[in-house]
């Protein structure tokens, strides 16, 4: 191999940005293969469509339970459970698991069931609804963790 | 050591492979400082040997070059291909197809004296005009002739190494197809070049889904990018680099070998009027030097960075980063980074 084939860099300067540059790579590849795997095209990771996932069908359980119960007529007055009982009951869902629209229908979905969780548990029967197992576990799950 | 010419003036000493038509092109007439090849000098060692300072090929008689067995780095010799006119569009196709039309960058050229021929090679194959060489005969000492002169008159301007521009496009490539995404077919992507030269880069895009843009520094290649992309909307850059488009404009805002040759003032507002014109969720991208060479103005990764949270007030993300080394440079010099912008939209 020719003499002038060798890398010798002599310029402390310029050696000095060259590994400033591989070493940012380094630290972006490691951040990267960090990562939990994500949808293409999207930056929401699967943990996290797991967790909207789940939130919906507890939003869905948790309205069939409220509307199939003899408060169901009385909560039907209002207007939001309505809108409620319609939107996620009634309607079809966005098909596409990775779609941009499912994933605004699934941060929605969380919302409204942090929103509905919140009214009935500073509701008069917050109290009673407290002594069941399963709605402990809501609030903890969505009203209580970070 | 010899380093990449990148964007510098060079001496022209092309290649012409004149092949079964050698006899026709005696090389006392030819201007300059060049090489005829017959077909006897295409065995692989001669080959090499001929194409090792060269700064062009020029292939006369594109049926006996053997184009499979060209190595990789002779790949980086800018290439010129002579259109037989003998032949129609589809047979061309045909026979030379994907494999050698289908390679063809903007930094190679094609020569032909048959408008209709070029018409229909051209769409198919996103060249632009400025790639054509114009022939007035198909002469092979004429055409020798005509190219030489052409190739002569680009290296009296700024010549992109074609190997630096395969590197940057390598890297660039698999960032657009991510920055455009998942598009239903009937959205248009918009993009931007900063400093867009003649709008080399226009090409990397589907015209018929890319709403292409291009900020240029000078007159004269705003002039060229415009003939070459009439499809595009290309603007020079007003006084205090501040860009005639509206806020979020754009779903790609990008910068390849611009930003290094600023002061850091002017990259600070660069980078903040193209973070103004993308779209929340949209991209920046810079492909920049920073490694100092013989540049004046260029900065550390780490400097960069810095000035681009400045600019835009942290209000990025980094989606990807890459180091370039750009053949028979001893340095890793160059970085690609591409960074998406957060936000609200001001409009839905």
């Amino acid at each position: 191999m020719p003499d002038n084939e060798f890398y010798a860099p002599d310029d402390i300067d310029l050696l000095r940005m060259e590994n400033e540059l591989l070493a940012f790579e380094v630290r972006f590849l490691k951040t990267r293969l960090g990562e939990p795997a994500k949808i293409p095209g999207s930056s929401t990771s699967l943990n996290r469509l797991g967790y909207l996932e789940e939130a919906e069908r507890d939003l869905i359980l948790l309205l069939h339970r409220l509307s199939g119960r003899p408060t169901g007529p009385v909560l039907r007055r209002t207007r939001s459970f309505r809108v409620l009982e319609q939107k996620y009951l009634h309607s079809p869902r966005p098909r596409s698991s990775s779609s941009p629209e499912r994933l605004a229908y699934l941060e929605e979905a969380e919302r409204d069931l942090i929103l509905l969780l919140r009214r009935a548990f500073t509701s008069p029967f917050g109290k009673l609804l407290r002594r069941r197992k399963a709605f402990r576990t809501l609030e903890q799950r969505y009203l209580q963790t970070p | 050591m010899n380093m990449p010419r990148k964007e510098t003036a060079v001496n022209p000493r092309p290649v012409i492979y004149a092949g079964r038509f050698a006899d026709e092109v005696p090389t006392a007439k030819l201007p300059g400082d060049c090489e005829v090849l017959d077909d006897w000098s295409v065995l692989p060692f001669r080959l090499a040997e001929a194409l090792e300072d060269a700064t062009a090929l020029v292939v006369l008689d594109l049926f006996s070059f053997p184009f499979e067995s060209i190595t990789e780095e002779q790949r980086d010799v800018p290439l010129v291909v002579v259109l037989p006119s003998d032949f129609d569009a589809p047979f061309l196709n045909t026979v030379f197809g994907e494999p050698l039309f289908g390679t063809l960058g903007p930094l190679d050229r094609v020569a032909t004296a048959d408008p209709a021929l070029w018409e229909g090679l051209r769409r198919g194959y996103r060249w632009t005009d400025g790639q054509r060489i114009e022939l007035d005969s198909d002469r092979p000492v004429e055409a020798a002739a005509r190219v030489l002169a052409r190739l002569e008159e680009e290296a009296a301007g700024t010549v992109l190494d074609k190997a630096v521009y395969r590197v940057r496009a390598g890297a660039l490539g698999p960032q657009f197809v991510a920055a455009c995404g998942v598009r239903a077919e009937d959205v248009p992507f918009d993009a931007l070049e900063v400093g867009v030269g003649s709008g080399r880069w226009a090409s990397s895009f589907d015209p018929a889904a890319t709403r292409f843009a291009g900020l240029g520094f000078t007159e004269g290649l705003v002039e060229a990018a415009i003939a070459d992309f009439p499809g595009g909307r290309f603007d020079l850059i007003g006084d205090g680099f501040a860009f005639p488009h509206a806020d979020e404009s754009f779903d790609l805002a990008f910068a390849v070998s611009v930003l290094h040759h600023q002061p850091a003032a002017s990259k600070k507002t660069l980078i903040s009027e193209m973070w103004r014109v993308a779209r929340p969720g949209g991209r920046l991208m810079f492909l920049e030097d920073f490694v100092a060479g013989d540049l004046e103005h260029v900065v550390s990764i780490q400097k960069f960075v810095d000035l681009v949270l400045e600019a835009t007030a942290g209000r990025v993300i980094l989606e990807h980063f890459e180091a370039l080394r750009y053949p028979r440079d001893p340095y890793f010099r160059g970085g690609l980074i591409s960074l998406s912008k957060v936000g609200t939209p001001q409009t839905w």
